[in-house]
């Protein structure tokens, strides 16, 4: 089971291809070699630590396993970290798919700086994003929004780090767009929004789900960027990988890694179900 | 008349696209814009499907002003020169997407489809996604789409300029034969004077934003208006400051005819039954000639001899008044 999860949270659902590898095929030396060289370092850096993970929460028994995940702590931030993560994954299919929409098809002063702009949450160190966010939501925040120690701050950091992902996975595909397929639906009798509806947004939907993967897998693994603004409080802000490290801080090496596991189905759980409604938008008529 | 356009001018930035266009299209017709690229059929195609608006002027179809008309409501089939397909549906879905926004009844849809899809030859591929078409039953399925909705005109911009040379010969003869079993208003757009003259009823040539001249392939052919719409029909030399068609030309060994003119055979060129010749005259004319093989074995020609020149009796002759634009 460990190397199929990998395999399918380490690509990305948009770049799955239907059936390949299923066919015996002969290779060429030079795709040998480089096929060899692509599995050794997928494994030493993916397949064998994930392999590793899971030996260690089997390690304790079912027993140990369910008791580490059943502790109402933990619980408890398992259920703060994919709620609000797919709330903020639902917020970026929106927003994301809106950004990208205005950087394509309206002309506006600023449109190139913004273009650039947009990557900066991503590109910033995560500790950098939490002294962002805490410097104008924090106990001393300049617009009166004191956000520090509520769920809040746990989604307003998953939104930051996240936005880009939607905007850059849409945008592209946007761009490649044919302006005639509109005039076509138009001269066939459909208004702006059927066009949109019935066109435009089943080309994309697509490269939202792929969007969407990557921001909710990206969401439930934060750390850095919440840890000053949420304080961690149990039961309240604290999150998935703030209670991992605490479980290890804490030399209990066993739960640390059957919560680090469940959130790897979780993680494996999403993608699929995203990998599926874009398989579905594909083949449908 | 079906569709009017009066005093229509269209210019993008300083380019003037149109200037003044005022063209009658008949109903029921098949009507081609034929003019070299960058003319302006194309933009008069668009505005006349409401893509495009223009700057003065006015559109009528069918009596109605349509100028201010958004596409929707011109109830105008559009075919595009790259087939615009919806690439996620498959061909019934396509051809069914202005039905299903009319919300026609299910039956109803369905059954206008598979009519459809008999015309253009495409029932079979009903369930197939556009990818695994050609481009010559991609263009078919998008003429499908256009026609499904009744349109009052149908528009082809380009048709069957992205297909290669075979298919677009057949298309064309499908396309004349299409017209002969549903008899709808018909315009399209093209460069290519052969398709034009095989497929309308009417021509439309248009050159650099004006309507130069409007006619039937025959009228157009014989007697065209000036020299731009006798060259871009056909091939012409000059002979004695007039133009003619190299076909034209009567040749003689002798100077039997008063105001022949004379010349020598600077080059003869032998394809299959046609022999093409240069000859220089002696003002100092180059003229082309075309003749068949028999014709010119005949008269004995070969390359350096003296020939009487004279335009053939009846033949299309149109003073050189300005350069060629072709």
């Amino acid at each position: 089971m460990s190397s199929a999860s990998a395999t399918a949270v380490a690509r990305p659902a948009r770049l799955r291809r239907p059936g390949s590898g299923v066919r015996p095929t002969s290779l060429t030396p030079t795709s040998s070699l480089s096929l060899g060289i692509a599995v050794t370092w997928f494994s030493l850096l993916v397949l064998i630590p994930l392999s590793a993970l899971v030996v260690t929460a089997a390690g304790g028994g079912w027993d140990a396993y369910a008791r580490a995940l059943t502790n109402g702590q933990t619980w408890a931030a398992i259920q703060l970290t994919v709620g609000q993560a797919l709330l903020v994954t639902g917020v970026n299919v929106v927003i994301g798919t809106v950004i990208a929409w205005v950087l394509v098809r309206d002309q506006f002063f600023g449109k190139r700086v913004l273009d650039v702009v947009i990557d900066i949450p991503f590109a910033l160190p995560t500790i950098v994003a939490g002294l962002v966010l805490l410097s104008l939501y924090g106990v001393n925040s300049p617009i009166g929004l004191h956000w520090a120690n509520t769920e809040r701050a746990v989604l307003l950091a998953f939104a930051f780090v996240t936005l880009p992902f939607v905007v850059r996975t849409v945008q592209p595909v946007l761009e490649e767009l044919d302006h005639d397929v509109e005039e076509a639906a138009a001269s066939l009798g459909a208004s702006r929004l059927t066009t949109f509806r019935r066109v435009i947004l089943p080309s994309l939907v697509p490269a939202i789900a792929a969007g969407a993967a990557l921001s909710f897998a990206r969401a439930i693994s934060e750390y850095g960027s919440l840890v000053l603004l949420s304080g961690n409080l149990p039961f309240r802000t604290e999150v998935v990988s703030v209670r991992v490290l605490s479980f290890i801080e804490g030399g209990n090496t066993a739960a640390a890694a059957a919560l680090a596991s469940l959130m790897l189905a979780v993680a494996l759980l999403v993608i699929v179900a995203l990998d599926l409604v874009q398989r579905r938008v594909a083949r449908r008529g | 008349m079906s569709i009017e356009i009066s005093g229509v001018t269209k210019r993008f930035g300083d380019f003037v696209a149109l200037e003044d266009v005022n063209v009658s299209l008949p109903t029921g017709q098949l009507t081609a814009l034929l003019g070299p690229s960058g003319g302006g059929k194309s933009t008069l195609l668009r505005i006349i499907a409401g893509l495009e608006t223009p700057d003065t002027g006015t559109v009528a179809i069918e009596g109605v002003d349509a100028t201010r008309l958004p596409p929707r409501k011109r109830n105008v089939g559009f075919v595009f020169q790259h087939y615009a397909v919806f690439k996620h549906m498959t061909v019934a879905k396509n051809v069914a997407f202005g039905l299903e926004i009319r919300k026609r009844p299910k039956v109803e849809v369905a059954e206008r489809v598979d009519e459809l899809l008999r015309l253009v030859h495409l029932s079979q591929f009903a369930h197939r996604l556009p990818s695994q078409l050609s481009g010559g039953q991609r263009q078919r399925m998008a003429l499908a789409r256009a026609l499904a909705v009744e349109p009052t005109v149908l528009l082809l911009d380009e048709p069957f300029g992205a297909l290669d040379a075979k298919v677009r010969k057949e298309l064309r003869e499908w396309l004349r034969h299409l017209h002969d079993e549903v008899p709808v208003t018909t315009v399209f757009v093209t460069h290519d004077q052969e398709e034009a003259m095989e497929v309308a009823d009417e021509i439309v040539v248009i050159n650099e934003g004006r309507v130069e001249q409007v006619g039937s392939p025959d009228e157009l052919y014989d007697l065209p208006a000036n020299d731009f719409v006798m060259s871009f029909l056909g091939e012409v030399t000059t002979l004695g400051g007039t133009q003619v068609r190299p076909h034209d030309v009567d040749v003689a060994t002798a100077p039997r005819a008063a105001g022949a003119i004379e010349g020598t055979i600077a080059r003869m060129l032998r394809i299959g039954f046609e022999v093409r010749l240069t000859v220089l005259t002696v003002a100092g004319e180059e003229v082309s000639v075309v003749l068949t093989r028999t014709h010119a074995r005949g008269l004995g020609l070969e390359e350096g001899a003296t020939v009487w020149l004279t335009p053939a009796p009846g033949a299309t002759v149109v003073p050189a008044m300005r350069p060629l634009a072709v």
